[in-house]
């Protein structure tokens, strides 16, 4: 009973903190965009009013007329006249969609306009999102073996350090090299192709597309005259896939080490459930042990029934 | 023979996992020609629809000249991005009032990231990044000790009901039934029908944000709560906002529940093909850790260890 309470109490604590957390953030981000918008404001409302006295048109006409151009916009369609216009629903692009969807990023950049493609959406998604999680979490698994538990069997074995020693090594070499591979590299290579995005720009976006969040701001291809850019889109589509693979390891590696340190514990949070290896020095070998060889069947389907880090988004 | 059996299964491991990622990429290329086909035509109808419109407001306006309208219009569409309004002489506060700032952060770190806000200056995304990088898996941990926190209850009741009929089986899968079917209509259907109430959406619309915001793919096209034109009833986004949390974290419930299921089944199969494999191969049996049907004592015991709210 004293642990359902403790349990029932670090629920709270838990929620109170992030409820906190929260507000902060809400403090945080007014106080740090309000001023420039209001700024902003004041210059449309200039800009407006100039508009308006220079030219005969009628307040009316203007506010019709700019409510189809927003309208217009939302369709794709742009005011200049000479812009070629980039289609959003050509074959790389409604792949590209597709994929957004059921990684559940979502830029929003374009988003399906006709009835038939929102139903359409609702169903994909609704397959396509545990899916992915599946798909996702498989690779993961094996990807596992390969980055963290070989790594850290072969430094347990060769410079003899403990399980922690060898978790906590292999934890920032791997964040190391995914934070090099996926987002500095990647943001050099996007801030080089799309002219107006800064190193900063393309390194916020990456990490707001790896972490699913999405924003939309911005988006890669999107610029009039882009070259290549079905296989841009395409190229995009992989590094999204490949991305969220890496995040995942990442994370789940983390919840490795936080396990051997006791922190999971601590914080009443799920083990990471890699079953009967945990307790031996972690070797990967076909022929040693009998433990091993009833723990591979179990591995057979996905995710193990609580690490549950994997919850909604991956 | 031990090791051929154990590279059996690795190889058919392996096998299945190249198979599930073939399924998936043809997947994604079937969605993305399905789209195409849905989506191509609209195009092409409206630019033609605005292009005309355009023209109209050149001719009846001679005044202006193409250029101004063009300059103008880009940056209302700009404006407009940044949550302006300037329909009469209502303009709207913009967004970073503290309550949408709210908002935002609560689409930040739900993965939601609906788009119709988002930091402009430098400071802004830095400072979303690193919010980010701590409060996603904060929401992850928060959510999920909720939904097992849900689940435990439902389990509860399960057992005190199996316990009063004496048939716990079925109670599971009763109990287990019903509250899908509660939380679908609380978390689905109920606030489809709120959103099309308050937002002037259709129903369809309403179901489609529903479904797009709870897989916390949020396109943003559609937001809840943003439209400046509509007089929204008191705490009608915090209801909302609530909803979202309360929502994902009965998804994270079902999501647990539907995994639970799988490796049920997947185990139940594994070990009917463990036997067969070992009843071909004339082998001494491994002792088995537990009995191979998928039966209430499995379920039973590996449920315990896993909800420690259950005493």
């Amino acid at each position: 009973m004293s642990s359902n309470c403790r349990s029932g109490i670090m629920v709270s604590i838990f929620f109170v903190f992030y409820l906190t957390y929260l507000f902060l953030g809400a403090l945080i981000f007014s106080s740090i965009e309000r001023p420039e918008e209001i700024r902003l404001k004041d210059e449309l409302r200039v800009l407006k009013t100039n508009f308006l006295n220079r030219s005969c048109v009628n307040s009316s006409s203007l506010e019709t007329f700019l409510e189809h151009v927003l309208t217009a916009n939302k369709y794709g369609v742009s005011i200049l006249k000479n812009a070629s216009v980039n289609t959003n629903w050509d074959f790389a692009s409604s792949l590209f969609f597709a994929s957004t969807l059921i990684t559940t990023v979502g830029y929003g950049h374009t988003t399906p306009l006709s009835d038939g493609g929102k139903a359409f959406s609702i169903v994909f998604a609704l397959l396509g999102v545990p899916f992915t999680m599946l798909v996702l979490t498989a690779s993961v698994q094996r990807l596992m073996h390969l980055f963290t538990y070989w790594p850290m069997g072969v430094c347990q074995m060769k410079a003899g350090w403990s399980s922690r020693t060898a978790s906590k090594v292999q934890f920032v070499l791997l964040l190391g090299v995914v934070v090099v591979c996926f987002f500095v590299v990647p943001a050099a290579i996007f801030s080089a192709i799309e002219q107006t995005w800064t190193f900063l720009d393309s390194f916020y976006f990456c990490f707001i597309s790896l972490c699913t969040i999405g924003l939309g701001d911005y988006v890669p291809g999107e610029q009039s005259g882009q070259t290549l850019r079905p296989l841009y889109k395409i190229t995009v589509m992989v590094y999204l896939f490949v991305g969220l693979m890496a995040m995942l390891l990442v994370l789940r590696s983390f919840h490795k080490a936080a396990d051997l340190h006791g922190l999971t514990s601590l914080f009443h949070l799920p083990k990471c459930e890699e079953e009967e290896e945990d307790q031996e020095p972690i070797i990967d070998s076909l022929e040693s042990s009998e433990l091993d060889r009833e723990a591979l069947p179990h591995k057979q389907l996905t995710a193990e029934p609580q690490t549950s880090y994997n919850s909604i988004n991956r | 023979m031990r090791l051929i059996g154990n590279m059996v299964s690795v190889w058919f491991q392996i096998h299945t996992t190249v198979i599930l990622s073939l399924i998936y990429v043809v997947y994604v290329l079937a969605g993305g020609a399905i789209f195409w086909y849905l989506e191509g035509n609209q195009l092409e109808e409206n630019s033609h629809i605005f292009y005309i419109k355009k023209e109209e407001l050149l001719q009846k306006f001679s005044c202006i000249d193409q250029h101004a309208v063009e300059n103008f219009a880009q940056k209302i569409i700009w404006a407009y991005k940044n949550g302006f309004t300037f329909k009469g002489n209502r303009t709207l506060n913009g967004f970073w009032r503290f309550s949408n700032s709210a908002v935002f952060s609560a689409t930040v770190v739900t993965t939601l990231g609906y788009g119709d806000m988002t930091p402009t200056t430098t400071h802004g995304q830095l400072f979303c990044v690193l919010f980010a990088l701590v409060g996603i898996p904060l929401n992850v941990v928060v959510l999920n000790k909720f939904g097992k926190f849900m689940l435990s209850i439902e389990q509860r009741i399960s057992d005190y009901i199996g316990r009063k009929i004496n048939r716990r089986k079925t109670a599971r899968v009763l109990i287990t039934g019903i509250s899908f079917l509660i939380g679908m209509t609380l978390f689905i259907f109920i606030p489809s029908y709120g959103f099309h109430t308050f937002e002037n959406w259709t129903y369809n619309e309403g179901l489609y944000f529903t479904i797009i915001t709870l897989s916390t793919i949020g396109f943003g096209d559609y937001v809840a709560g943003n439209n400046p034109d509509i007089n929204y009833p008191v705490c009608y986004r915090e209801v909302v906002a609530a909803w979202i949390f309360f929502g994902l974290a009965w998804l994270s419930l079902v999501i647990n529940s539907c995994i639970e299921i799988l490796e049920k089944t997947s185990e139940y199969f594994n070990q009917r093909q463990l036997n067969t494999l070992e009843n071909k191969t004339i082998e001494e049996t491994v002792e088995e850790p537990a009995p191979a049907e998928p039966g209430e004592e499995i379920s039973e015991s590996k449920e315990e260890p896993t909800a420690p709210e259950c005493s």
